[in-house]
């Protein structure tokens, strides 16, 4: 078990909350309608952020943030930092960070470490992330996948995300020297989950237009015959109907 | 047209070679840690049965550790040997539990009587020395190292209540005197929170130990956290599958079969036990003791006898949870019978939070006297026929 040194602790807890905050910040501007800030403006609030959060002691919102949430992972400082380049390119919807198969894996594997960290399962999977075999044969095998995605330029954005969390686990054991730190954390595991929830309300919206509805059973399947008097409904219940004829 | 694809072809390369040299980095890092890690099992230092015969306590003294002044509420004692038969006893004190004024204090034993108390780990000290904030100061734990430093274990807490207790790990080249941070102990993926210590660590034969820690947010479970000669932290390990049960004290028996005790939190009421084959790697749960336990703290111990000392809040007529404090002896670690009672009071009164470290033939006792100080009764150990 390697852990890393408190002062490489505390420098990157203060890039890497400058970074998650200024990523907020920027994903919210649209919402305040000031989406139309200038290059100049984008700069000066970059670097107020930055500024801010390298204030020492308690002036420094990483100050109160570490004292809620630790660090943040090195996988969510990596997309945070991806989502500050696509807003600064002025690329915000070229293409998402948290793409739906990095989603899945990460609610997948966020849930089976947290329940097993809550005590509901007793495998030990955070444990194994300080490990001297399975966490470094983990970080060999994602850097080698990451590296092969980057040159055949699949997910390359994410690719290079990972592969630079994994450099910083490997190099610095940052943030914690447990792996699962460096990949995962509950904020990074929230995105991913909301992520997929809205994937599956924006499937379902599109759904019905284009693919006929499955049959249900019980109330479900009453109140889709409910559903199905739409116009063509009606129509076909006319063609058939004895009291007509 | 033809310049383009050439330029393509360069960045191409050179993302391969950038790609190439990055798990290159990545294999030889993990390549020599992998090399150099520590995979030897820890053994844990038993205590070898030399002497046969029933043990008898006589009571030597007793009297409260000097508290800070100005501070009504103290808690959660902890002991550790010095060499030469000296002590030290750490446990916090304040307004109240989680007041902001809380801090660690230690003071120490020596030529039978103990000093004046020291501050030594505050909500602002922590905070300064990790770089973020600390809201409340819980429980310390502390443990002395073969090389004479002190490592210190203070439950300092995030946002919220206990719930959010984390670890910071300190540690004394001064015998006590002062005490530096050494890191905040990574111990859960949840923000790093819920982890709690209370009972005291276990030495190994390699001059490592072993530190008994807790989860605690609802639902509850022990844990164990191995550390090397060095302090640093080499492994972890869940005691047992129970979701209610916490502060565990761990007791070798031999080289690989370890037992735990344990607060119980559940409707059961009893302490519960779990067992260890293999030297702390795998635990199993065993069926609870015959002992109440109406979820207060407890502590055990091997003598040199063989036999095992528990110190546990017993509940019988109508005393309360808390209102007893007894020492119980067992000779296998699942019967037990009444050895002596420690402290004794009406219902309501509070004698908790057990603690006890032999030092050559005395056994010391520390416990919380009515949540306002930390009382030490010492007692001379007798084992066989020896007077």
């Amino acid at each position: 078990m390697t852990l890393p040194d408190l002062a490489s602790q505390f420098v990157y807890g203060r890039l890497a909350w400058a970074a998650v905050a200024a990523a907020v910040l920027f994903a919210l501007l649209p919402l305040l309608r000031s989406a139309s800030l200038s290059r100049r403006a984008r700069s000066a609030l970059l670097a107020g952020i930055a500024a801010l959060f390298l204030l020492p002691g308690a002036a420094s919102p990483a100050y109160w943030l570490t004292l809620a949430f630790q660090y943040p992972s090195g996988l969510l400082f990596g997309c945070c930092v991806l989502k500050l380049r696509q807003h600064w390119d002025g690329q915000d919807d070229v293409a998402p960070v948290m793409t739906p198969p990095l989603a899945a894996a990460l609610a997948l594997t966020g849930l089976v470490l947290y329940l097993d960290a809550m005590g509901l399962l007793t495998q030990g999977y955070y444990y194994a992330g300080f490990g001297p075999t399975a966490a470094p044969m983990l970080a060999v095998l994602g850097a080698i996948g990451c590296a092969v995605a980057l040159v055949r330029g699949h997910a390359r954005a994410q690719a290079g995300a990972l592969l630079t969390t994994i450099l910083l686990f490997t190099l610095l054991r940052l943030p914690t020297g447990n792996l699962w730190d460096a990949l995962l954390d509950p904020l990074l595991w929230g995105w991913a989950v909301v992520t997929l929830a809205v994937n599956a309300v924006r499937n379902r919206v599109r759904t019905p237009a284009t693919t006929a509805p499955e049959p249900v059973a019980g109330l479900a399947a009453e109140l889709q015959s409910l559903n199905s008097l739409s116009p063509l409904g009606a129509t076909a219940m006319e063609h058939s109907s004895t009291i007509k004829e | 047209m033809e310049s383009s694809r050439f330029a393509q072809l360069c960045v191409r390369h050179r993302t391969a070679l950038v790609c190439l040299l990055a798990v290159l980095t990545v294999i030889t890092a993990e390549g020599v840690r992998w090399a150099r890690a520590k995979r030897a099992a820890t053994t844990p230092t038993t205590v070898g049965v030399v002497t046969h015969g029933a043990a008898r306590l006589t009571e030597i003294s007793n009297s409260f550790i000097p508290m800070p002044r100005d501070v009504p509420s103290a808690h959660a004692s902890a002991l550790t040997t010095l060499p030469g038969d000296r002590m030290l006893a750490f446990w916090w004190a304040g307004d109240r539990e989680s007041a902001p004024n809380v801090k660690v204090y230690a003071a120490r034993w020596q030529d039978g009587k103990w000093g004046q108390p020291w501050e030594v780990a505050s909500r602002a000290s922590l905070g300064k020395a990790l770089g973020f904030g600390v809201r409340r100061i819980g429980n310390p734990v502390a443990w002395t190292a073969h090389d004479g430093r002190i490592h210190l274990y203070v439950v300092a807490t995030g946002m919220g209540g206990w719930a959010a207790s984390r670890l910071v790990h300190l540690v004394s080249n001064d015998q006590g005197a002062s005490f530096a941070v050494r890191r905040l102990l990574p111990m859960s993926p949840l923000f790093n929170t819920s982890v709690l210590v209370r009972t005291s660590p276990v030495g190994l034969v390699d001059g490592g130990w072993w530190l008994p820690v807790y989860f605690e947010i609802g639902i509850k479970y022990p844990m164990l956290m191995s550390f090397d000669a060095d302090g640093d932290p080499s492994w972890m390990a869940r005691i047992g599958s129970r979701i209610s049960t916490l502060q565990p004290t761990v007791v070798p028996v031999s080289k690989t079969e370890i037992r735990a005790w344990m607060r119980d939190a559940s409707d059961e009421q009893r302490v519960q036990q779990a067992y260890s084959r293999d030297g702390g790697a795998s635990w199993e749960d065993l069926p609870a003791l015959d002992l109440p336990n109406q979820s207060t703290s407890l502590a055990a111990i091997r003598l040199r006898n063989g036999e095992f000392l528990m110190l546990h809040n017993h509940v019988e007529g109508d005393a309360t949870s808390r209102s007893i404090l007894r020492l119980s002896i067992s000779a296998n670690g699942r019967t037990w019978r009444p050895f002596v009672d420690i402290a004794s009071g009406d219902a309501g009164d509070e004698f908790s939070y057990p603690t006890m470290q032999q030092v050559g033939n005395e056994l010391h006792i520390a416990y919380t006297y009515q949540r306002r100080a930390i009382a030490h009764h010492r007692y001379r150990i007798t084992l066989g026929d020896n007077h």
